[in-house]
């Protein structure tokens, strides 16, 4: 039996063909509020149960616990908010409207019954979620842009699949359930990542894989910030990677349409949820796991997983230490494996390997595979990264 | 699992299939659960009134049980550590929605099992049927 999810069951708030139209119908003659980038993957994210247990943006009562708890007011755990903020030149609106949610450029995705209209301390959200108030940390540029005013209530999501990316990749929380339960995996590792795959992210990915039945590639992509490399680069470089180098019938891999919000360790424990939503009972959580530039310490995204019960947070963070090529021993480890000295050990920043590709050097095979070397210097190349 | 109990509030007397079929509800997700009707205060050769009819459910919760009851006032216990106190309008469990989001708030609390499916059988194998055309299920 696969790991139940997060509240106990799946949210299902997304719809589409007939009952996508009568949505649209019925919020025709309504005022229409404005989704940004982010938002716009919360919508999708709360429509397909990925963010279960909730139902839509959240009220204020939800707010203030998980900003102040890590927990929603009904008592599970949750580390983020995930919330609609009014917009400037939106229509002012109450609670017990019905409003019509809608893109930038004016596409309807959705609607959502207001139930709470809250005035947020944003400085305070940035401090207690993001835990710095510094403006270039991209968390909090993020809350700059907006008004301080949001807007809960439950959603339903309009679901455009002929718009989407990664068609074939892109399965909801009860997708990859019934994928594992056909496949006879009764507990699944999920590997995100919002770079492309090295050695020892293969390494990693595999020493979690002699521990449980599958494993569940879920790359982000959703929402980055610049300088990332872009999704379908990495997508293709996983492609490549499976081809030759994975079991088959041991990994899947999907995307996960959520946007980074570069949270650190409380966005570690917020992706091991969403995890769990789509049926795996285990994630790797690296060293600085969704974290940016130096605001958070090197083990913070693993040690926060210390601060719940385990039944309570219902999947087990694997933790892993940084890994690389050591030349003495011959092949992957991690300093929890390998007594030899740094001289020995080939491990290259992501700078230091952009920089490389730019130059038209390839890194080393120790540290790629050969077949996605080529695929990020084709990429670097056209300028994709 | 923290003991619960249901008071279903109503002015004359409820309709004891409707606290019967809240029970089957829960139970059928795993949970245990006794539906304490009026009748049983008598049969406990207890006195006839709310008051002592929510002592005995109490007692019966405080042992990890849901117990469903009714009566036509608020009950005189109160939630505790072990024990929690869910009261819910009898008109409100006609109400779909309203019903739905009483039963989700106890799930969300621990104090009810969820359903026992993630996915609805039915629905689950139009999702077979995706995943083999996508080529997950090739193998």
């Amino acid at each position: 039996m696969l790991v139940p999810p997060h509240g106990g069951r799946l949210t299902d708030r997304q719809y589409e063909g007939s009952e996508a139209e009568d949505i649209i119908k019925q919020v025709k003659n309504s005022a229409l509020l404005t989704l940004n980038a982010r938002e716009k993957n919360d919508l999708e994210m709360i429509g397909n149960g990925a963010m279960s247990p909730l139902e839509g943006f959240m009220c204020g009562t939800d707010y203030e616990s998980v900003i102040d708890l890590m927990r929603l007011a009904a008592g599970p755990v949750w580390t983020l908010p995930v919330v609609f903020a009014q917009k400037k030149g939106d229509p002012d609106v109450s609670p017990g409207d019905h409003v019509g949610l809608k893109d930038v450029e004016g596409t309807i995705w959705g609607d959502m019954q207001i139930e709470d209209v809250f005035q947020a301390d944003l400085i305070a959200e940035a401090d207690k979620t993001l835990g710095t108030i510094d403006d270039s940390h991209p968390g909090v540029m993020y809350l700059n842009t907006l008004s301080g005013t949001y807007i809960g209530g439950k959603i339903r999501s309009i679901r455009r699949r002929k718009t989407e990316s990664f068609q074939n990749y892109r399965l909801d929380p009860k997708e990859t359930r019934v994928l594992f339960r056909a496949r006879g995996w009764k507990t699944a590792v999920a590997f995100q990542t919002r770079n492309p795959i090295h050695r020892a992210h293969e390494y990693i990915q595999k020493c979690a894989m002699e521990i449980v039945d599958g494993l569940l590639l879920h790359p982000l992509v959703g929402e980055t910030q610049a300088g990332d490399i872009p999704p379908d680069v990495r997508m293709r470089c996983y492609e490549e990677i499976l081809k030759d180098y994975y079991p088959r019938t041991r990994v899947a891999m999907s995307v996960f349409p959520a946007a980074m919000r570069y949270a650190g360790p409380k966005e570690a424990v917020f992706h091991a949820i969403l995890r769990k939503n789509y049926g795996c009972s285990h994630f790797i959580v690296g060293r600085d796991h969704a974290g940016v530039g130096n605001f958070y310490g090197t083990y913070d995204a693993q040690m926060i997983f210390d601060q719940f019960d385990p039944d309570e947070l219902g999947i087990v963070p694997l933790k892993f230490e940084h890994a690389f090529y050591c030349s003495k021993c011959g092949g992957m480890a991690t300093p929890k494996t390998c007594a030899h000295d740094n001289e020995y050990h080939i491990f290259l920043s992501g700078k230091k390997v952009r920089a490389m590709l730019i130059d038209g050097i390839l890194p080393p095979p120790e540290f790629t595979r050969p077949e996605i070397a080529s695929i990020l210097m084709e990429a670097a190349r056209k300028g994709d990264n | 699992m923290k003991g619960l109990v249901i008071w279903i509030r109503t002015e004359d007397g409820s309709d004891e299939a409707i606290l019967d079929k809240l029970g089957t509800e829960i139970e059928e997700r795993g949970g245990r659960v006794e539906v304490f009707h009026s009748k049983a205060v008598e049969n406990l050769g207890m006195e006839k009134n709310d008051k002592a009819k929510a002592v005995a459910c109490a007692m019966l919760a405080s042992h990890g049980v849901v117990v469903i009851t009714s009566g036509a006032e608020n009950p005189s216990i109160k939630s505790g550590e072990k024990l929690e106190i869910r009261i819910i309008e009898e008109s409100d469990l006609f109400n779909t929605a309203i019903h739905d989001s009483f039963i989700r708030d106890l799930e969300l609390a621990g104090l009810v099992p969820a359903p026992k499916y993630d996915v609805h059988p039915d629905e689950e194998k139009e999702i077979l049927r995706k995943l083999q055309d996508l080529g997950y299920l090739d193998d």
